[in-house]
């Protein structure tokens, strides 16, 4: 039944529904309309559960690492700087293979100062070792979030679940929760099986020597590249319940005999189908929605670029002094196709700008049009407003 | 002189009258003061307890994997955030319904400096964790760098005394007085040199609902410069001196002390350590830091009226008396 | 090969791979190291054993502990100087356990409940040994000897055993009932041939015991006065201090009845007298000494020979004593004694560090008394054994005692010469039973020596409290007018009392104090008592040698040796 929610409002709701024990968070802008909501949750007795609110974002990812050893489900959310301070501590959980789910509602990263949407922040820990989903409407965000726990005890691994800040947690809209029941038959009741018990007294978080340092990391690779199978596993799996599905790793659409590719991350995607179809006389594309960037479906990526001549892999962050953090990871995943189409890397809409209609024709444009973009871009920057030195 | 054994070591260590929370074969330099301290306290905790470690020379010592000293449930994360990690421990096992205890382990530097803000935060909330830190007044496990506890005028490697300094220019911080200002329910020290009082103190922390608090001295012979051997003697100076009172506050209210019972003179103390090998210097400066550190001995006496009212049972001196048959210590 | 877990946890107490005990550069061990009290006690009593018996509340085991060395613990609980007390290290503490009250209640307690010496008949073959002599040396040689398994005839010359315990200990010190009940129990051992009123060269040869005894102890005692001048002049009158003393041990009285007596000497024989003649209503008793009062921090070579305590309830009891002082002259109306000057002296060291006595001059004085008693030692009567008194004494080597020249026979107590009290003549007599069994098995006798104590400061002190100690009730001064034993027996509480405030000098306290604070979990408690008498064990494996252990030992029993 679809109710008029507003993206957080719908995730607090959600995520109550997948009944974590212990919640912990610190509040920062847009995140905070997800734990406000859980807070009231609890509050109303409606939610059996430990709402921790603590003093930085650092001790909310140490909580639910805490909470999670300790045999509960653990959930956490931030954005932006706190993830960046949480970030040794999302590297510990993940390393010590802790399954846990946090959502990152997407934000710029300071300085200067900015609170608006992009993905800088997501992209600065993707190399956590966590699996990170990018949703690209408050629907997928709903759903991704009751499969990311899944995903997460079944894998032992740490699930981020990435929604665009503002344009997705603040916007209101007509969502579909699942079921109570819907939930519980999906996502049974769990006990992290090496976790702490004076009954069986592990020690976590050993001094691991060089001599097997090498063999941990190699693990925790194969554990994420075996977490693809999961992924899908629990978006098919997910759609026999609820009729819907999120697209697995990644999700091909737009116009499928299209030899010109957008691969995009999160809620622009939404943006560009409608440019597209309000235009028919812009040339036709075919839209490929990466939803898990961790793990890098490298094969399920080869196959949607099939028959692709050009392909633009259009980002919310970027590598200063590089260029696209994503894009490069496309095209090393692509060259060993027989024909790799070619591919091209801009970033838009940092820090909340406003992605219009005419980014389509821009991109189009870009690759296709007189004056092809050579190397990366932040395509919708606007040099005239620096100094000749800075363009 | 040599005795042999009636029966396996392997069968007598396991049938030994008292938990082991801490096992032999952790690697601990000789006469480790925090080992002693953590065997302790394990002890009287165990062993329905978890525990939360910070990063530091008890975490390193213990787990070199695949081996752990630990019998006990015990996990290491990152080096600031042992309190939230023991609060999220905690809330679990609370949302559970376990009756299982959580202790924090850290040193000073994950109380006192990096771990401080999580520690205010976990006591702030109530959680019912029993956080012990373990102070050996440096950070010992990188190479004995100042902290924020480390004593006013000790060497370190980055408080080295020259010819313009003389050791570290700050005073130690007053964690205690500090923690008590959470109002908590119980905040205490604690001393390997007095391990019936130390163990009594985990046991009472232990029974109390809501965050504690267990500040226990243990002594590093490498950090301090003493011998091995004088780490009780050296940590039992530190309390007849003054300079590491033993008291017990509860919700910020001073509620006991350990009573010297004839202060001794801080050199007693001092001149066992290398750490203050300057201040013995014939020089004025040396003349005055030592001074400097008995009058902060004599205001501690003083402030926590510590100084004892002829002899007592439980004072320095009557605390750890021994007794044939040596019951007072299961 | 380890399989590496998800997040590599690790598995419980796992580190017992890790042998740390490699680290090692010198390792503790336990080494029982004698207490002062036991390598002070000239009869070789082990008073740290016992009191720890004691206090386990085993008095039995603490009364067989005393009686391994010495057979009489009630007569020696009452009389002894107690060197173990002097020498006790709590006295630099606060302190001396009030050791001699703790035996006297364990030889009190072995009477009053009939406890057997655990000592067997000797078998028909078993070797026969002679004694002569029933004084304190010659009962603790004729008991070592039947605790050994031999058969002993023991002579002596008076018609009952005793020696000088029953003829010159005055019986406010000792009471006779006391005496006869352990003498009894010694006398009734099986193996023993007890032939009183039976003098050495009168009713029996030396040549005779020799001939039918596979061994020969001699215990005669010095009974034999020596003479006495002061500048040659000889009061008409004089008696010496042995003899009026044994009279009044005998008969409870003596003859004279001056107003005002000076007895010449320092022993216990000169104390002793010195009481008896206040008890026989002499109003003034003066004692002269060229020492002084033995009191604690006093020379052991400028103290009177007489012990503390008997000095000090002298002194309580009205006797003057002069230290440091020597008769120069006696004054004399005929031959009758009217005063005597005297001089005050101090032995002084020569640059051979050699004593010589010294008078100085412009010190004398005269003291006017109407009797003069010298009780300046006796000597060996040696009727029987004339060949083997050298000077009036038995010349012996000193720990075995056996005679310097003729191998194979044993003296000792006050015949020796060098000492003259019942406990050391018990050590002479129990050494010397050790040595005739070694002689007998054709064994060589090493010089022995008394085992070397662990000093105060090698006692971890601060574990212990303070506590005063418990003494015995003593009679009040006014009220000692006769032969009532003045000082009581500590009770059994008070008993416990010392036995708990012993330090255990180099013995295990079993205080858990090394198991408590040993940080590698490596010093491991047994209840079935280790076999070092401990109640711990060192594991080797894991113990990295830092001496925490030994530091912290209260009693000094850990050391660390290199590894």
């Amino acid at each position: 039944m679809a109710l008029a929610l507003e993206g957080s409002q719908a995730l607090a709701r959600t995520i109550a529904l997948c009944r974590p024990q212990v919640v912990a968070a610190y509040p920062i802008t847009p995140q905070t309309h997800i734990v406000e909501g859980i807070a009231k949750l609890v509050a109303d007795g409606k939610l059996d559960c430990e709402m921790v609110s603590v003093e930085s974002e650092h001790s909310a990812a140490s909580v639910a690492l805490g909470a999670a050893v300790a045999g509960s489900r653990a959930y956490t959310a931030s954005a932006s700087q706190g993830i960046l301070l949480m970030a040794e501590v999302l590297f510990d959980i993940a390393g010590l293979r802790i399954p846990l789910v946090m959502t990152c509602a997407n934000r710029a990263l300071s300085g200067p100062l900015n609170i608006w949407n992009d993905q800088q922040d997501s992209m600065a820990v993707r190399d956590a070792g966590w699996i990170q989903l990018y949703c690209a409407t408050n629907q997928e965000a709903i759903d991704t979030t009751v499969q990311a726990f899944r995903i997460a005890e079944r894998c032992e691994l740490p699930v981020m679940v990435c929604v665009d800040g503002f344009t997705l947690t603040h916007t209101l809209e007509p969502l579909d929760l699942p079921s109570a029941e819907q939930v519980d038959g999906y996502l049974p009741a769990y006990r992290f099986h090496h976790g702490l018990d004076p009954a069986d007294p592990r020690s976590l978080g050993t001094l691991v020597a060089p001599e097997h340092f090498s063999e941990v990391r190699h693990a925790h690779h194969q554990a994420l590249l075996r977490a693809q199978t999961e992924i899908e596993k629990a978006d098919s799996d997910w759609a026999e319940v609820v009729g819907r599905h999120c697209g697995g790793l990644l999700e091909v659409r737009g116009d499928p005999e299209a030899r010109l590719g957008i691969l995009t991350l999160g809620s622009v995607l939404g943006t560009l189908e409608d440019a597209m179809d309000n235009d028919p006389s812009l040339p036709r594309a075919r839209f490929i929605k990466l939803r898990s960037y961790r793990p890098f479906p490298t094969e399920a990526l080869r196959e949607a670029c099939e028959g692709l001549d050009t392909l633009i892999v259009l980002e919310r962050a970027l590598s200063p002094g590089a260029g696209g953090i994503v894009g490069p990871e496309v095209q090393t995943a692509l060259i060993e196709m027989e024909v790799p189409p070619r591919v091209h890397n801009f970033a838009a809409g940092l820090g909340g700008r406003d992605l219009s209609l005419d980014l389509y024709r821009q991109l189009v444009d870009a690759v296709l049009g007189e004056n092809q973009r050579k190397g990366f871009s932040i395509i919708d920057a606007d040099p005239t407003l620096l100094p000749e030195a800075d363009r | 002189m040599n005795e042999q054994p009636l029966q396996s070591l392997d069968a007598l260590r396991a049938q030994q009258p008292r938990f082991r929370g801490l096992e032999s074969g952790h690697r601990a330099c000789q006469g480790c003061g925090e080992a002693l301290a953590a065997r302790l306290a394990t002890e009287a905790a165990g062993p329905d307890v978890v525990i939360a470690n910070a990063t530091g020379c008890l975490e390193v010592f213990t787990t070199p994997w695949p081996q752990s000293a630990w019998r006990l449930p015990w996990i290491h994360s990152v080096f600031g955030n042992v309190a939230a990690v023991a609060a999220g421990m905690e809330a679990a096992l609370k949302q559970q319904g376990r009756a299982t205890q959580v202790l924090a382990f850290a040193g000073d530097g994950g109380t006192f400096d990096i771990g401080f803000q999580a520690l205010s935060g976990m006591m702030e909330r109530g959680h019912n964790v029993l956080f012990i830190c373990f102070d050996n007044e440096a950070y010992m496990n990188t190479g004995v760098q100042r902290s924020g506890s480390t004593p006013h005028a000790a060497m370190t490697t980055t408080s080295p005394p020259g010819a313009v300094r003389m050791g570290k220019r700050h005073m130690k911080k007053d964690i205690l007085s500090i923690i008590a200002a959470h109002h908590i329910p119980y905040a205490a020290t604690a001393s390997v040199a007095y391990p019936s009082d130390l163990r009594n103190k985990v046991r009472r922390a232990m029974d109390t609902e809501g965050a504690s608090f267990l500040q226990i001295h243990s002594p590093c012979p490498l950090g301090w410069g003493h011998d091995g051997s004088l780490t009780i003697e050296v940590a039992r100076l530190a309390v007849q001196t003054g300079l590491f009172p033993i008291i017990e506050m509860e919700r910020g209210e001073l509620i006991g002390t350990l009573p010297i019972r004839d202060p001794k003179p801080v050199s007693e103390y001092l001149k066992l350590q290398n750490r203050f090998r300057h201040l013995f210097a014939d020089a004025y400066r040396a003349r005055k830091e030592l001074e400097h550190l008995q009058a902060i001995a004599n205001r501690n006496i003083e402030r926590f009226e510590l100084r004892g009212v002829g002899i007592e049972k439980y004072d320095t001196e009557g605390a750890d008396t021994v007794h044939r048959g040596g019951d007072r210590w299961a | 090969m380890i399989e590496i877990p998800p997040g590599a946890y690790a598995r419980p107490g796992t580190s017992l791979d890790f042998k740390t005990g490699t680290w090692r550069v010198e390792r503790p061990v336990h080494d029982r190291r004698a207490a002062p009290c036991h390598a002070a006690c000239p009869a070789g009593e082990d008073a740290q054993a016992y009191l720890a018996k004691v206090e386990n509340g085993d008095l039995r085991g603490a009364w067989e502990t005393i009686v391994a060395a010495n057979p009489m613990p009630a007569i020696t609980g009452r009389v002894c100087h107690h060197p173990c007390e002097s020498a006790c290290n709590r006295g630099h503490y606060d302190e001396t356990i009030t050791i001699h009250g703790v035996e006297r209640f364990l030889g009190d307690e072995a009477l009053r409940e009939h406890w057997a010496y655990p000592v067997a008949a000797p078998g028909s073959d078993a070797p026969r040994m002679a004694v002569v002599g029933s004084g304190p040396a010659g009962l603790a040689a004729a008991y070592h000897l039947l605790r050994e398994g031999c058969r002993v005839t023991l002579i002596e010359a008076m018609p009952v055993a005793g020696g000088t315990m029953r003829t010159a200990i005055p019986h406010y010190r000792l009471p006779p009932s006391i005496l006869d009940q352990e003498l009894d129990r010694i006398l009734a051992l099986p193996g023993i041939d007890f032939r009183p009123a039976t003098r050495l060269g009168r009713d029996v040869s030396l040549e005779e015991l020799q001939s039918e005894h596979d061994g020969l102890f001699l215990g005669p005692g010095r009974r034999k006065g020596r003479e006495w001048s002061a500048d040659f002049a000889v009061p008409g009158d004089l008696h010496t201090g042995l003899q009026l003393l044994e009279t009044w041990v005998a008969e409870g009285t003596i003859p004279q009845q001056p107003k005002s007596v000076a007895i010449v000497g320092g022993g216990n024989t000169a104390v002793d007298l010195a009481r008896v003649l206040r008890r026989q209503g002499v109003e003034q008793v003066h004692l002269i000494s060229h020492q002084r009062i033995p009191a604690p921090g006093v020379p052991q070579d400028d103290a009177m020979r007489a012990t503390y305590r008997e000095v000090s309830q002298a002194i309580e009891e009205g006797v003057t004593i002069h230290e440091h002082r020597g008769v120069r002259r006696l004054i004399l109306r005929g031959e009758r004694v009217v005063g005597m000057e005297l001089v005050h002296m101090k032995k002084l060291a020569d640059a051979d560090g050699r004593l010589h006595r010294v008078a100085f001059e412009g010190t004398e004085a005269v003291l006017h008394v109407e009797h003069v008693i010298p009780a300046i030692g006796q000597d060996v009567d040696p009727l029987g054994f004339e060949a083997l008194v050298e000077r009036g004494q038995m010349r012996v080597e000193p720990w075995w005692g056996e005679l310097r020249k003729h191998s194979g026979i044993f003296s000792g107590g006050d015949a020796r010469g060098d000492h003259g009290t019942v406990s050391e003549a018990v050590g002479d007599g129990r050494r010397a039973a050790i040595g005739m069994l070694r002689r007998l098995a054709g064994k060589s006798l090493e010089p022995g020596a008394p085992p070397e104590p662990i000093p105060y400061g090698e006692l971890n002190i601060h574990y212990f409290e303070s506590a005063p100690a418990a003494h015995e009730p003593v009679l009040p001064a006014a009220q000692r007018l006769g032969n009532e034993e003045i000082e009581g027996g500590l009770d059994g509480r008070a008993v416990r009392h010392e036995a708990h405030r012993c330090l255990s000098c180099g013995d295990c306290l079993a205080c858990d104090n090394c198991w408590t604070l040993c940080p590698d979990q490596s010093v491991l408690k047994t209840r079935a008592v280790a076999i070092d008498g401990s109640n711990y064990v060192f594991d080797y494996d894991y113990c990295k040698g830092c001496g925490i252990c030994a530091h912290e030992c209260p009693t000094g029993y850990i050391r660390m040796i290199p590894d």
